[in-house]
């Protein structure tokens, strides 16, 4: 595991560090602890990580930037905040968890738990997804995207209208954070239940859902019983 | 008409045509205005006596100015009749003739003056009331000059109104009648002073001073030159007035100030009105139309300073707020826990200091939430306190070092930590671990001065433009609130981190 801890409070941010080499051990590759935001935003731009540990409110600067651009990235953000009031603006950014100050290791570890069991957020809140676009990010609103499909380590939201929109994150991490309206119905799809029109078997007992704008995406073997179950 | 010169006997005769012969037993009369002393005789028979004319430089001055006799009923038959004065003008030989002469029904004559009268004492009741009430005011709150000049003005326009009505009322012997003209004109001098005075104030302009000073200098030259014609004088002091106040309106509405159109609109209504009826009622509408218009903007500023006062309570009870969430708002409170559970965890007995340092800043914040000024020496002992905290916090070795501080000196509470916790959060420390504070004072003849500066390495903000934070605002209303515009504050980067600088003028 990479991890970056983004923290000015010296005494906390060592706290988190020791917190999390308890629980993590041996599997954290890396760890770093980083000041400031000027230093956080670099380091994320030029490195490779799974998780960062964040604190919106650092020096004085309002960590919303730091949130839409860590929201945007392949790894999972967790919020470490003195402001509870920050909590819904963060999960609606799709943040894994918000761990309120101050905290113990056993909150922290439920935390890390979300980011390594692949556990479901049943997050209701998330209401964009941050996509890069031209060196910037932007935020896509969830009920813009109907479906998501993989392609290797990142995803391709396709949007309402048409479009398609390139995003960091894996397929997994994904439905992880969307599992409120989301559904896997196949290893490489990613479907909007409300946007499931149909499931129909072809030929070949192959399993199609036929999606609200006429597209048809094939449904996992395995997960066909469980998606009929849920959509009715 | 030739000179008279020393009370010598004179006739003045005047033909009378009554075109209307009057009721039965409803006698005419006839009234006069005549400088001198004399006797009416009215186709030769003698109706009246006003004085001894003649003998005036003998005897003391009898009879009076403005006088009314009857006319005996047989002799105001329609047609033609005379009337004759004989009279003698000692003391104004060069004002002989007849000022006023009104024939009317005799109870008429008598009463219309006095219905005129009591309209026009009430009038100026009215405003003596609103002088004095306005004095009361002004006694009341000594800054208060727009209502005291308003208190006066009003004052005069009463002792106009009375002088000019006081026909009447108090008889006057025609050599005293200079006297009345004297007065009149004075108070109309000083009324026309004072309303441009007013207005300046009111709907200030570049230089208003020097430029009121030049309008008095000219006021003071048109009432010295021919200063016996004292219409004249009074219809030119009146002028310049209007216009001179019109200047100061235009340039009021210019400006935008409140009120500043509706007293154009009133003055170019006074110089209709004088441009349509005569120059006694264009005097007293047109000046009761002015004072008004300054009753208004009196109540204009009044509840601009009712507003401004109400506000300032809020504003007072807004800083104090702000001043006990310092250390309740969750990036302190809920940061020093989390960092004090960590001690205690660590090691309790640091834990322990910590806990003592952190009720030493409370201790310290409940002893001055509700005051506008403290002590410096507080003040800097609150900045320690917190110093001491945000060491446990941060683990940085802060220090904090302080010239000449004058213990004696008060500041608004709250100011030097507010600039303390600016920069503890948008430090770095130096490359020794260490950030440093200074505090220095200095006192000169215009100002004390505070000089805090900051040593560590500033952290660059990912924002390109700094907004200007809650705690600047905070400084800044606490300085208002206690000194006003006296002050100046200057807060920038310098090559050792930052510095800020507060200046309190005398």
């Amino acid at each position: 595991m990479n991890i970056l801890i983004v923290e000015d409070e010296l005494r906390i941010a060592k706290r988190i560090e020791r917190m999390t080499r308890d629980i993590f051990g041996s599997a954290i590759q890396s760890l770093k602890h980083l000041n400031t935001l000027h230093e956080a935003l670099n380091y994320i731009e030029n490195s490779k990580l799974d998780l960062v540990l964040l604190d919106l409110n650092l020096n004085g600067d309002n960590g919303f930037d730091l949130l839409t651009k860590a929201v945007s990235e392949s790894f999972h953000t967790i919020i470490i905040s003195a402001y509870k009031n920050q909590a819904i603006t963060a999960f609606e950014h799709g943040v894994l968890d918000f761990v309120p100050k101050p905290f113990n290791q056993d909150r922290l570890a439920q935390a890390f738990n979300r980011a390594t069991a692949k556990e479901k957020v049943e997050n209701s809140k998330i209401r964009f997804l941050g996509i890069k676009k031209k060196g910037r990010t932007q935020l896509v609103p969830i009920e813009d995207i109907v479906y998501i499909k993989g392609a290797g380590v990142y995803t391709e939201l396709f949007l309402i209208d048409g479009r398609k929109e390139l995003h960091d994150k894996s397929l997994e991490k994904l439905e992880q954070l969307l599992s409120y309206s989301f559904e896997r119905i196949h290893k490489s799809y990613l479907v909007k239940m409300s946007e499931i029109k149909e499931i129909n078997v072809s030929s070949g007992s192959k399993y199609m859902a036929e999606l609200k704008n006429g597209e048809r995406i094939p449904i996992g073997r395995t997960k066909y019983k469980d998606i009929k179950a849920k959509w009715v | 008409m030739a000179l008279v010169p020393d009370g010598q006997v004179f006739w003045s005769r005047t033909k009378i045509d009554i075109l209307e012969a009057p009721e039965t037993l409803k006698p005419y009369g006839l009234r006069l205005e005549v400088y001198g002393e004399y006797e009416v005789f009215w186709d030769g028979v003698l109706i009246g006596k006003n004085g001894n004319p003649g003998q005036e430089a003998d005897l003391p001055p009898e009879g009076r100015l403005w006088t009314t006799f009857t006319i005996p009923a047989h002799l105001t038959n329609v047609g033609e009749h005379v009337m004759a004065l004989r009279l003698s003008n000692y003391y104004y030989p060069d004002h002989t003739g007849n000022y006023g002469l009104k024939i009317d029904y005799y109870d008429d004559l008598l009463t219309d003056r006095l219905i005129q009268n009591s309209y026009m004492h009430v009038f100026a009741g009215a405003f003596l009331i609103t002088a004095i009430y306005f004095l009361f005011l002004f006694i009341g709150n000594k800054k208060e000059y727009p209502a005291l000049i308003f208190s006066i003005s009003c004052l005069l326009f009463f002792g106009l109104t009375m002088t000019h009505f006081v026909k009447t009322t108090v008889p006057i012997h025609y050599s005293l009648h200079v006297i009345r003209l004297e007065v009149i004109t004075s108070l109309m001098f000083g009324i026309s002073f004072l309303i441009p005075l007013y207005f300046s104030m009111q709907f200030p302009y570049p230089k208003w001073k020097l430029i009121l000073g030049i309008y008095t200098a000219i006021l003071l030259f048109i009432f010295s030159i021919e200063h016996h014609l004292f219409d004249l004088t009074i219809l030119n002091m009146t002028l310049s007035l209007l216009l001179f106040s019109l200047c100061i309106a235009v340039f009021g509405v210019y400006k935008k100030a409140k009120g500043a159109l509706l007293v154009l609109l009133t003055l170019l209504l006074c110089i209709f009105i004088r441009h349509y009826v005569s120059l006694n009622i264009s005097l007293f509408t047109g000046f009761s139309l002015i004072l008004l218009n300054m009753l208004y903007l009196l109540s204009l500023r009044i509840k601009e300073q009712r507003l401004a006062y109400e506000n300032s309570l809020v504003q007072s009870t807004r800083l104090r707020l702000e001043l006990l969430k310092k250390n309740i708002q969750p990036h302190f409170l809920m940061n020093t826990l989390t960092s004090l559970i960590d001690w205690i965890e660590e090691t309790p007995k640091k834990g322990v200091l910590f806990i003592e340092a952190l009720a030493k800043e409370f201790d310290l914040l409940n002893q001055i939430e509700n005051q506008t000024l403290i002590p410096i020496s507080q003040e800097i002992a609150l900045c320690r306190a917190h110093l001491e905290i945000m060491e446990y916090r941060k683990e940085v070795n802060y220090s904090w070092q302080e010239e000449d501080i004058d213990s004696e000196q008060k500041i608004p509470p709250g100011i030097l930590h507010t600039l303390l916790e600016n920069g503890i959060t948008h430090s770095l420390p130096l490359k020794d671990n260490s950030i440093k504070f200074k505090l220095y004072f200095e006192s000169s003849a215009d100002y004390d001065c505070y000089t805090f500066l900051t040593y560590a390495e500033i952290v660059k903000q990912a924002s390109a433009q700094r907004q200007e934070g809650t705690g600047l605002k905070y400084i800044k209303a606490r300085l208002t609130e206690s000194y006003h515009d006296l002050w100046e504050l200057i807060s920038e980067p310098a090559h050792h981190g930052w510095k800020n600088v507060i200046k309190i003028y005398r």
